[in-house]
């Protein structure tokens, strides 16, 4: 969108008269306000959403026995296809209320989740189930696509990962094969690829960036959680056998000269190609490479993986600055801040004395969240052309 | 497709998972055979449906040394049907099978441990191939489903392991189980 100084550029080139140099102002400032207020109305009307859902959740936990179970379930159904109508009615027959309509679609898929396990609670299948999870993602999976529904594209994407995390509780023949921290990357991998593919077809397209976002949170998290000096890190060879085809798989895609000028977000995407073939190297060598060989294995692991995330988030700094996305820039900043957190945390935690270690935290932390605001806030203003 | 085709699809879809579930689980309740399984529970919760007992029976540890199987041979996450016999409404084990017995009444179970036994020589070195002692099953009926903040009292105040704590459950002609009630002393626990 063009901009203040834009306009006076023209103004001053005589491209434009001030009359029109007034209008234009004028329109771009309503714009501006329109465009803000329609991100409010869809932060309210989603936290709201989410919030009901969270309280149907509950309904569901605290399993009230003044209420006899037909009811409880009639209720509960009843309010799912009844939310589920007035998401309908709004978003597409009435038209004027879209984005409550969008709320209440999601609100109906967190009741869809929350009826299932009010069933699930009256005939007491076994708690913690990964299949109820399951069944919750196949039932509202078909929404992101019939409704074009980004929000519940993100719930898909947290239910998947709760899925895995259910399985790999159940399944315990799993931890012989794969830890937990690879097992979340890969998954953020997957769901992080889901996004790029979303983002080459046009119809799919309003789903790819909140795949991509749920995908590389899960990467950046399950990436920190193994720049901790923690575990030994050993894997099966599994692991980086699908390290390498998932990397190779997304480079491919990445790669394809027709797809490769499709892509917005080219240079985030390979970022994710090569985290997940530096993994598959890194997997590989803790299988060939015996431990005896390398002299405090935890602590070169360790090492390795704080320049691998410190790499990534350079990475991530440069992709959001070229492509102006000011989410990515955001997460990478937010993650550095976390980073350095942790470290402060492992290194002066056993040297300074506790009162010093907290203050001289506190300062450093303070210092470094002023000046990543100032940059972040001077980027957000660079790349919505003055727009705060 | 039109908007309103995917709201009605949707609407059946979700009637059909809802229905599904429930006739799957009526089925069991309806045609099953009751049947009394001795346990022992302890009170944790639920991420989504609040308070629940785990409850471990007698047959969720089935000793091979007392209960014949067809095949010895199990691995972890293989399916067993374990034939039942009622003494005095209680189902007892009678034998193990890796496949769905004919004309006898079964549970159906997930193998979720082995446990091994091997004798030792002199030496301490062990003298032969260890063999399977016990296997841990796992029904799909562990859990039972209290009141919020029921689960702990009524732990507390009727479950002092002295009283006998059964489950009854109904098993239908495919194995598959299902929670009626749970009775402390031979009698229906009230929540």
């Amino acid at each position: 969108m063009f901009d203040e100084d834009l306009i006076q550029k023209w103004l001053d080139e005589g491209t434009i008269n001030h009359a029109q140099a007034e209008k234009m102002r004028a329109d771009l400032a309503e714009c501006k306000k329109e465009h803000r207020s329609k991100r409010q109305v869809i932060a309210f009307s989603t936290i709201g959403a989410i919030l009901i859902g969270i309280g149907a959740i509950l309904f569901v936990a605290s399993n009230w026995e003044k209420i006899g179970n037909t009811f409880k379930v009639l209720l509960l159904v009843g309010s799912t296809i009844g939310i589920h109508y007035a998401g309908y009615h709004f978003k597409y027959e009435n038209q004027k209320y879209p984005r409550l309509g969008s709320a209440l679609i999601l609100l109906s898929a967190l009741f869809f989740g929350a009826s299932l396990f009010l069933i699930a609670q009256i005939y007491n299948i076994n708690a913690n189930n990964s299949t109820l999870v399951l069944i919750w993602i196949i039932g509202v999976f078909p929404l992101i696509y019939g409704y074009m529904s980004t929000p519940i594209a993100g719930l898909c994407s947290l239910l998947f990962y709760l899925w895995i995390g259910l399985l790999y509780t159940e399944r315990t023949d799993l931890e012989k094969l794969i830890s937990m921290k690879d097992l979340y990357l890969l998954s953020g991998i997957t769901v992080y690829f889901t996004g790029v593919l979303h983002g080459f077809t046009e119809k799919v397209k309003h789903a790819e960036k909140t795949f991509k976002f749920m995908g590389l949170q899960a990467v950046l998290i399950a990436l920190f959680v193994h720049t901790f000096k923690l575990w030994e890190y050993k894997v099966e060879i599994i692991v980086p056998v699908i390290y390498a085809i998932s990397g190779i798989l997304l480079l491919a895609v990445l790669l394809a000269k027709p797809l490769r000028e499709k892509s917005r977000s080219f240079q985030a995407d390979v970022s994710i190609s090569i985290i997940a073939l530096l993994m598959a190297s890194i997997t590989l060598t803790t299988i060939y490479v015996p431990e005896s060989y390398i002299s405090a294995p935890e602590k070169v692991y360790m090492i390795i993986f704080n320049v691998i995330f410190l790499g990534l988030l350079t990475l991530l700094l440069y992709a959001g600055y070229n492509m102006e996305d000011i989410g990515i820039v955001s997460t990478a900043m937010f993650w550095f801040i976390l980073l350095i957190f942790a470290r402060y945390f492992d290194f002066f935690w056993e040297l300074l004395p506790r009162s010093l270690f907290f203050m001289l935290g506190g300062l450093v932390l303070l210092v470094i969240s002023i000046v990543l605001e100032r940059k972040r806030r001077e980027l957000k203003v660079q790349f919505s052309g003055g727009e705060q | 497709m039109n908007q309103k085709k995917i709201f009605y699809l949707t609407v059946v879809f979700w009637l059909l998972i809802f229905s599904g579930f429930i006739l799957y689980k009526e089925y069991t309740l309806r045609t099953g055979t009751e049947v009394l399984l001795k346990t022992e529970p302890v009170d944790p919760r639920d991420l989504f449906r609040g308070d629940y007992v785990t409850l471990n029976y007698e047959i969720s540890t089935l000793n091979l040394g007392e209960i014949p199987a067809e095949d010895p041979y199990f691995e972890y996450n293989d399916r067993i049907y374990l034939a039942l016999e009622i003494e005095n409404g209680y189902g007892v084990p009678k034998k193990i099978y890796k496949n769905p017995p004919d004309d006898e009444l079964y549970i159906k179970g997930t193998v979720k441990e082995l446990i091994y036994d091997w004798e030792e020589d002199k030496e301490g070195l062990i003298a032969e191939e260890p063999r399977i002692k016990e296997l841990r099953i796992e029904y799909g009926i562990e859990s039972y489903f209290v009141p919020e903040g029921r689960g702990r009292e009524i732990e507390s105040q009727q479950w002092t392991g002295r009283e006998g704590v059964d489950v009854k459950v109904v098993v239908d002609k495919f194995g598959n189980a299902v929670i009626k009630s749970l009775l402390i002393d031979g009698k229906e626990v009230e929540i």
